[in-house]
């Protein structure tokens, strides 16, 4: 029996195993298809072997990053959770999956990353707080950077900026499409049948962060909330695969720093405030060198020449 | 085109009956033709077509100047002019022509969702060759799209793998049915046949993608369909001051 394979993920928060779109799509497959995978649940992309998440380490190919070369490789190792798909059905996989990506996937950027109220209060907020430091300081902006980039290059317009005409649009394409996963659901369980397959997976990562993040511009989130039968499909592969998350929402508030997160930071608080002392004295040692008010005295024959010479740039050398 | 914009064109459309003069804009045939937009121009032709409204197509080297969104084609109708397939199908149908009325809400999703497909992968496909063959057009901004949806680090080959993915779920799709959804054409129908048509009879320097969709014998059967139901009356017509579609071979 090999080893079981060692899957990379942003952690979990709200209920959720995973905050990120693309981790809830490979650890939801996993689950369906009865992958046996080593969950490394982390918040520093940095550890991960390919510097981005999620990251799947395979023997054979090294480490692999998009879901659907993920769910590829899981299939090849026998973890298939299409298995009992049609032709028809494998197609229809194909065809929705695309409808995700392009019509509601700018959507939940724009409205994770991009609106600046969710993204101040929340996202931001969020990655700030679990990222540990120093990088907590760097990779919000640096992500919320790249958000915005792929966003305008997927729309084609270059001059993106956020504002309402071009979030009505993303809404408007986003409600549409998640009209039509409603009415292609209906009542059923899951998308093809009973048992749950990789479309199943798809449209669970990119509805789930959707249904459970908290936002204050929530209009998206609103008329998920409409559609009954979406949200009871997540909640219900939830309740079912994911059962231990539930257990995590009482204490993740999103801007109070309670004892709670106090106790959960105190080593790298202590750790934080050596570094910091150790910085500033390290900064005023070297501006007090550097104009001269401390000087350090050297023996070696050149400078004693070179002192002689000119005059030295320190001004205050005598007193 | 902005939300508001839309709503007022439907409002006009819904007022006023299809002109005869109706033309629809796209770039030059020669060099400067992209293969997406060539694609894109056929989709909305065969669309019009089959729904029954005359249009006259007039190739011009500035057509993207000339559209109000930059994009290509663009049909000019009455005093409205109007870009790309998605408007145009709304355009129609505030004017009472429609031919996914007659689907239910599951078929309805599933033919968006397959349009969706199309423009994901082929016309991402079209483009990436397009930049392969001759680095010229637009390059950077071709490659700058690519990183953004992933397909930066695709080899030729992978690409290639891509659109057989495509072509074999709109295969299956398709099965043994004249059309996509059974006996009448859809946009989704003018879409594919845009596409698979322009592949297919656009000379590339390597013929391999053109034969990996003449692998599937239903599209092709289904695009000789499309072609001499819908194209071929004109070979009878006097239209010389217009360019027709074919651009080189036919299928048949």
């Amino acid at each position: 029996m090999a080893a079981p394979l060692e899957l990379y993920c942003w952690k979990g928060d709200w209920g959720l195993p995973s905050v990120d779109i693309d981790c809830l799509t490979v650890l939801a497959y996993a689950k369906f298809a009865g992958a046996p995978l080593k969950v490394h649940k982390i918040a520093n992309p940095w550890r991960s072997p390919t510097g981005t998440l999620p990251a799947l380490k395979t023997r054979e190919e090294g480490s692999l990053s998009q879901p659907s070369k993920i769910i590829i490789h899981l299939r090849k190792q026998k973890y298939n959770a299409d298995y009992d798909l049609s032709a028809k059905e494998g197609a229809d996989t194909l065809a929705f999956v695309s409808l995700l990506e392009e019509k509601l996937l700018p959507a939940l950027i724009y409205t994770l990353w991009v609106d600046s109220k969710n993204y101040v209060d929340v996202t931001r907020c969020w990655y700030a707080e679990n990222i540990p430091f120093p990088l907590n300081f760097l990779l919000p902006n640096r992500m919320h950077g790249q958000q915005l980039e792929k966003l305008r290059l997927v729309r084609g317009d270059p001059t993106l900026e956020p504002g309402e005409e071009i979030e009505k649009e993303l809404y408007r394409d986003a409600l549409e499409c998640l009209t039509l996963l409603s009415q292609r659901l209906g009542s059923h369980k899951f998308f093809f049948g009973d048992s749950p397959s990789s479309l199943d997976a798809y449209v669970f990562g990119h509805l789930a962060p959707l249904l459970k993040i908290k936002l204050p511009s929530g209009k998206l989130q609103q008329h998920l909330n409409s559609l009954d039968n979406l949200r009871q499909f997540c909640t219900n592969i939830l309740v079912l695969y994911f059962p231990s998350e539930g257990r995590d929402i009482p204490n993740r508030k999103m801007s109070v720093h309670t004892d709670g997160s106090d106790f959960d930071n105190e080593p790298h608080k202590r750790r934080n405030q050596i570094l910091s002392a150790l910085f500033a004295m390290g900064a005023m040692l070297g501006y007090a060198i550097l104009t001269g008010i401390v000087t350090i005295k050297r023996t070696h024959p050149q400078e004693a020449l070179v002192s002689a010479g000119h005059d030295d740039g320190g001004e205050d050398d005598e007193d | 085109m902005s939300l508001a914009a839309e709503a007022f064109v439907s409002q006009i459309a819904a007022a006023e009956p299809w002109p005869e003069n109706a033309t629809l804009y796209q770039p030059l045939k020669e060099d400067q033709i992209l293969l997406s937009d060539c694609a894109s121009s056929l989709a909305v032709q065969a669309y019009l077509r089959m729904c029954g409204l005359p249009v006259q197509v007039r190739c011009r080297a500035n057509a993207e100047y000339m559209s109000p969104s930059g994009k290509v084609p663009f049909i000019h109708v009455g005093n409205q002019v109007i870009s790309e397939l998605g408007p145009i199908v709304q355009f129609t149908k505030a004017k009472g022509h429609s031919l996914s009325d007659g689907l239910d809400d599951v078929q309805r999703a599933e033919m968006k969702a397959y349009m969706e497909l199309v423009n994901n992968m082929l016309l991402t496909a079209e483009l990436y060759i397009q930049w392969c063959d001759d680095n010229t057009a637009a390059e950077w901004e071709i490659r700058r799209k690519m990183s953004a949806v992933g397909w930066a680090g695709k080899s030729l080959e992978q690409v290639y793998e891509d659109v057989s993915q495509c072509c074999q779920a709109l295969s299956q799709r398709l099965g043994t049915q004249p059309y996509f959804f059974n006996k009448q054409p859809t946009e989704l129908d003018a879409l594919v046949f845009g596409h698979i048509f322009t592949i297919l009879t656009t000379r590339l320097t390597n013929d391999e993608l053109a034969d990996r969709i003449k692998a599937y014998s239903n599209l092709l059967a289904f695009c000789r369909r499309i072609e001499q139901s819908y194209f071929d009356e004109q070979d009878k017509d006097g239209q010389s001051g217009s360019s027709r579609f074919s651009k080189g071979p036919s299928l048949i």
